[in-house]
């Protein structure tokens, strides 16, 4: 099963190479999709504790291949004159080797399989399978030749495997391969459209990245000399005087993938690339990393002061993020802020280290990876199909693509009205922080957090939503939008999948508000139905003062000044420092 | 239906339009709308929003750019409307008559059902007006009588039971 | 008893409006509207002739009221306040969909400001829940209505509450939502007749949910809860007609700058 999961997607690639027709394409991506979500499930529903060990051979095959990319990422720094990218490979390069030195010999599996890996598996492989499947048709209307659309969705499909290979990493340094794999993989697939403006975005992202891989080395360069351990489970278990030290270093890659505040940048600038690349690596599932990775080392960071100010500094992420995406008119770049709102918010919950909140978080996790692959595929539609990007644009939409629109509309209530898992969310994190806060008064900042964030995020959502509706009287009829296939199903299947996620969620809390949340739902239902017998009524106009002129009314936008984005980056930036220093301190 | 005409009376809502006024009367109308007057124990509210409102207090003898708002407003009040034209400029032109900008008076343009005299007229007279309006009011809801129908249900219903033969039945029912 | 509170709740929040006009009314030194006005009004908005501009609009007016009834029956019911706070929140967000939806520049400009005064008190009703969870242990609103000594330990948060109640109430100085001499009453502008009527209502229940708030404070005894509700009622409508209305990012700044920060303290002083 394991070895399926890991291999498939591989050799789906290469069947995509064997296979040149476009119909093959759509079948292999569709057979993908089946197989791994399958699979996946059939993993987290039959759950047994797997550890695997690797064979020193392709031990050492892996090590190889890491300086060879090390080597590749000093090769783009030369070639594209990138003083960052440069020396950030020039400093991983000795580090790794000298990790690889002293890190002692595995005495336990490099992988190991646990729940929450099974749980990872469950978004990477259906979120993940059902964007590969979109991506098929998005790339046939991309304006590239054959051989790099095949390229661009074989990429998607290696990402996969990658994905499945680091959540059940357990030796330090094959995670550290991976996470570099995940850079490398965004960096491409950023660069993927070649132009200038990609090519800068993707540097960016790439010393961005590596920053965060320069942590996870010195985490284990500090694992290996301190407690003396090469694995993370080895390391929750061991204990020792730097082990603080180690896991703060470690848990400090996680902010940088999770693109939260002073890397904020990297994800912003991803937001040029083909949409599946934003769905997929930007928003569903290898941003994600970033709180599967402080889930991860939670036990060790649980009440710690590096796990506090962690918590913290997630908590004010979630609000900064809400509030700088205020700012921003196009789609996807809004979308990307919240994504940076809501991992910081995840992180929080992750670094709080109750087994609610990690359970919490996980929940954000899944319903997170489901809304927002959709949006983003939606969004995605409305860039090929009508060339849209900004919401000033997107004025009235539903009259001229009525499915797209639901699907958007569908996003974002799942993004923030209940049953849907990440309003359960937000309510029961604030429920199960409060129940903290007379042990750890500090876990305030978290509560004041997700209130401010959670009302900022659906100004930003409803605001959106809102530019959509805004429509004439209903007289004249919707225009009927032509969608696809290739887009459909996958809009289709994820719309489904949330739905199910949410039923699934309710069935298995066993918590009687739940219930009462399905009232409100109840009520906005059964309303619909009301709509032909308001055909009785007379359509007017709206009220302008007894002028008959046309009104396109403005969304607001919330601008920070020059300054207060400055100091808002140095904060974010010391605050990320201090987490780091706390470490060293305790 | 007989039940909501009783409350017709009670709460009449109002919609003040300047239609090329100078001002005087406009004041008259808030100090009758004011504490001293108190316009507001009849139920009057000011609401400055057509679809909302019962009495279109309009001022001043509409000026070449005014009417088409005046009409458009007149429009968008929902039956059944009252319309009461505050000043003497409104009722004929006043002190404008004649004028080459100046159409005369409202009555050209949109049917008026209380004059109020007065160049400027007084807050006295335009309560007075008001509570004279509130029986034009009654009398035209009478002469509407939409029946009460929450969401068409009891047209359904009336119209199966006539398609049956017992229309009659359903109107003297009502009456 | 809950069940006929809950189904009368519209009924009684028209008297609260009823008896607020009047009593505005007296402060002015006028006569004012009789008390059951909210009611005649109500009755004629019936007997109108309904204009709309698309069904979902009219619709969502209707959505907006019953999601609204129901936070205030959970509140009398004495459910989880949290979720009402957010059930709350979502009857909100309808109301702003609502004004969204139409090309209308008053409506609009009403759901910006109205989405703008969310995300200002949104934060400190949760808050306030937080903090009868800490002092109450729990977040039920039985729970918290069995215990005493709110106003002992909380006193910061319920100040932050009567600062924002002039935004739910739609009063000065925090109406900018509705500004009926700008924005001619905000979302509200553009429906008429029964449509009209729902919002009209909504308004009703609004005053309930507010004030029931503000009668949690009193805990376990109802006669101080009613007079505690009676003082605020008085407060809330002096400072309405003594003050005049702030800008919409003045009021965001002004409820941060005060009713936030100074709930957080209390969060903060609970759990010490």
């Amino acid at each position: 099963m394991l070895f399926f999961l890991l291999f498939s997607p591989i050799a789906a690639a290469l069947l995509l190479f064997a296979l040149p027709s476009l119909r093959a394409r759509y079948a292999v991506a569709a057979l993908l999709f089946g197989l791994l979500s399958a699979t996946a499930l059939s993993l987290f529903f039959q759950p047994a504790a797997t550890a695997l060990g690797i064979a020193p051979g392709i031990g050492t095959l892996i090590e190889a291949a890491d300086v060879v990319l090390l080597f590749y990422f000093l090769f783009q720094g030369v070639k594209h004159r990138s003083v960052p990218v440069l020396l950030l490979a020039l400093l991983q390069l000795p580090l790794y080797l000298w990790a690889v030195a002293v890190t002692p010999a595995a005495a336990s599996p490099a992988l190991v399989v646990d729940d929450l890996a099974r749980f990872m598996f469950l978004i990477i492989n259906i979120v993940g399978g059902a964007i590969v499947l979109y991506a098929v048709e998005y790339m046939r209307r991309e304006k590239s030749g054959e051989g790099k659309q095949r390229l661009f969705v074989a990429y998607l499909m290696l990402f996969l495997s990658v994905m499945n290979a680091i959540v059940i990493a357990d030796a330090i340094l094959l995670f550290f391969f991976l996470f570099e794999m995940t850079t490398l993989a965004s960096y491409l697939l950023i660069a993927f459209r070649g132009d200038g403006v990609s090519r800068r975005n993707a540097l960016r992202a790439l010393w961005m990245n590596q920053v965060g891989g320069v942590f996870l080395l010195l985490g284990a360069l500090v694992a290996a000399y301190g407690p003396g351990s090469a694995t993370f489970s080895g390391l929750l278990q061991g204990d020792g005087g730097v082990l603080l030290l180690a896991l703060a270093l470690l848990a400090m890659a996680a902010p940088v993938k999770g693109a939260s505040l002073p890397f904020d940048g990297w994800l912003l600038g991803a937001m040029v690339a083909p949409t599946p690349v934003s769905a997929i690596l930007h928003s569903a599932t290898m941003v994600k990393i970033a709180p599967f990775l402080i889930l991860k080392l939670a036990p060790g960071l649980d009440g710690t002061l590096p796990g506090t100010l962690l918590a913290l500094f997630g908590a004010l992420v979630f609000v900064a993020a809400s509030y700088l995406a205020l700012s921003r008119s196009l789609l996807k770049e809004i979308l990307g802020y919240s994504t940076v709102a809501l991992l910081g918010l995840m992180m929080s919950l992750a670094a709080v280290g109750t087994p609610e909140s990690m359970q919490l978080a996980m929940a954000l996790m899944l319903f997170h990876a489901l809304s927002k692959a959709l949006l983003f595929l939606a969004a995605g539609v409305l860039e090929k199909d009508f060339g849209l990007k900004d919401v000033e644009q997107m004025k009235g939409l539903v009259q001229r693509a009525p499915r797209s629109v639901s699907f958007l509309l569908f996003g974002f209530f799942s993004l923030t009205l209940p049953p849907f898992g990440l309003f359960m969310g937000k309510l029961f994190a604030i429920a199960s922080v409060a129940s903290l806060l007379p042990s750890q008064p500090w876990l305030v900042i978290v509560v004041t957090g997700i209130a401010v964030g959670s009302a900022l995020l659906v100004m930003l959502y409803f605001k959106i939503a809102a530019a959509l509706l805004a429509t004439a009287p209903d007289t004249v009829p919707v225009q009927r939008e032509i969608m696809p296939p290739g887009f459909m199903t996958p809009l289709a299947l994820l719309t489904l999948l949330s739905l199910a996620a949410a039923g699934g969620y309710m069935v298995q809390q066993h918590n009687s508000l739940l219930w009462l949340l399905a009232l409100p739902v109840l009520i906005m239902a059964l309303l619909p139905l009301l709509t032909r017998s308001l055909q009785r009524f007379d359509r007017v106009m709206p009220y302008r003062c007894g002028e008959k002129s046309e009104f396109d009314g403005a969304l607001f936008y919330v601008e920070p000044s020059a300054a207060a984005a400055r100091s808002l980056q140095w904060g974010f930036g010391l605050l990320f420092a201090a987490v780091a220093l706390s470490g060293a301190v305790t | 239906m007989k039940f909501f005409n009783a409350f017709r009376k009670k709460s009449p809502w109002i919609l003040h339009y300047n239609a090329g006024s100078c001002n005087g009367c406009d004041i008259e109308i808030l100090a009758a709308l004011g504490p001293r007057y108190d316009l507001e124990r009849f139920g009057v509210i000011n609401t400055g929003n057509p679809k909302q409102s019962d009495i279109f207090l309009v001022t001043g003898p509409v000026t070449y750019r005014s009417r088409e708002r005046l009409v458009e407003l007149y429009c968008q009040i929902p039956e059944p409307k009252v319309v009461i034209a505050v000043g003497s400029c409104t009722a004929a032109g006043g002190v404008f008559r004649g004028m080459y900008n100046v159409e005369d008076g409202i009555d050209r343009y949109i049917p008026v059902d209380v004059y109020v005299p007065g160049c400027a007229s007084s807050p006295q007279l335009i309560i007075d007006a008001v509570v004279e309006s509130l029986q034009i009011l009654e009398r035209k809801s009478k002469a509407i009588e939409t029946p009460f129908k929450l969401f068409g249900a009891v047209e359904t219903v009336a119209g199966k039971l006539s398609r049956l033969g017992m229309a009659k039945k359903v109107t003297d029912a009502e009456d | 008893m809950s069940l006929v509170m809950i189904l009368l709740a519209p009924l009684l929040g028209g008297l609260v409006y009823g008896a607020e006009r009047v009593l505005r009314a007296r402060m002015q030194r006028r006569q004012g509207p009789p008390l059951l006005q909210p009611f005649y009004d109500m009755f004629k908005l019936m007997d109108k002739r309904t204009l709309i501009i698309h069904a979902p609009h009219a619709l969502l007016a209707v959505a907006h009221f019953l999601l609204l009834w129901l936070a205030v029956g959970a509140l009398f019911a004495g459910w989880n306040l949290l979720y009402i706070v957010f059930l709350h929140l979502f009857a909100l967000i309808v109301l702003v969909l609502a004004g969204y939806s139409v090309r209308s520049p008053y409506s609009q400009v009403g759901a910006n400001r109205e989405l703008a005064a969310l995300a200002a008190y949104e934060p400190i009703l949760v808050l306030l829940a937080v903090g009868f969870y800490l002092v109450a242990g729990s977040f039920d609103v039985s729970a918290i209505l069995a215990h005493g000594g709110y106003l002992a330990q909380m006193p910061l948060l319920f100040a932050a509450l009567l600062i924002i109640l002039p935004i739910k109430l739609k009063k000065s100085p925090f109406d900018t939502v509705e500004a009926h001499q700008e924005i001619v009453g905000g979302v509200e502008v553009e429906y008429s007749g029964l449509f009209y009527e729902f919002l009209y209502m909504a308004r009703f229940l609004e005053y309930l949910f507010v004030y029931g708030l503000v009668f949690l404070f009193a805990g376990a005894s109802p006669l101080w809860g009613l007079l505690l509700v009676l003082a605020v009622f008085l407060l809330v409508n002096l400072v309405d007609n003594a003050t005049a209305r702030v800008r919409t990012d003045q009021m965001v700044k002004i409820i941060y700058a005060t009713a936030f920060t100074m709930a957080t303290a209390n969060i903060i002083w609970i759990s010490l």
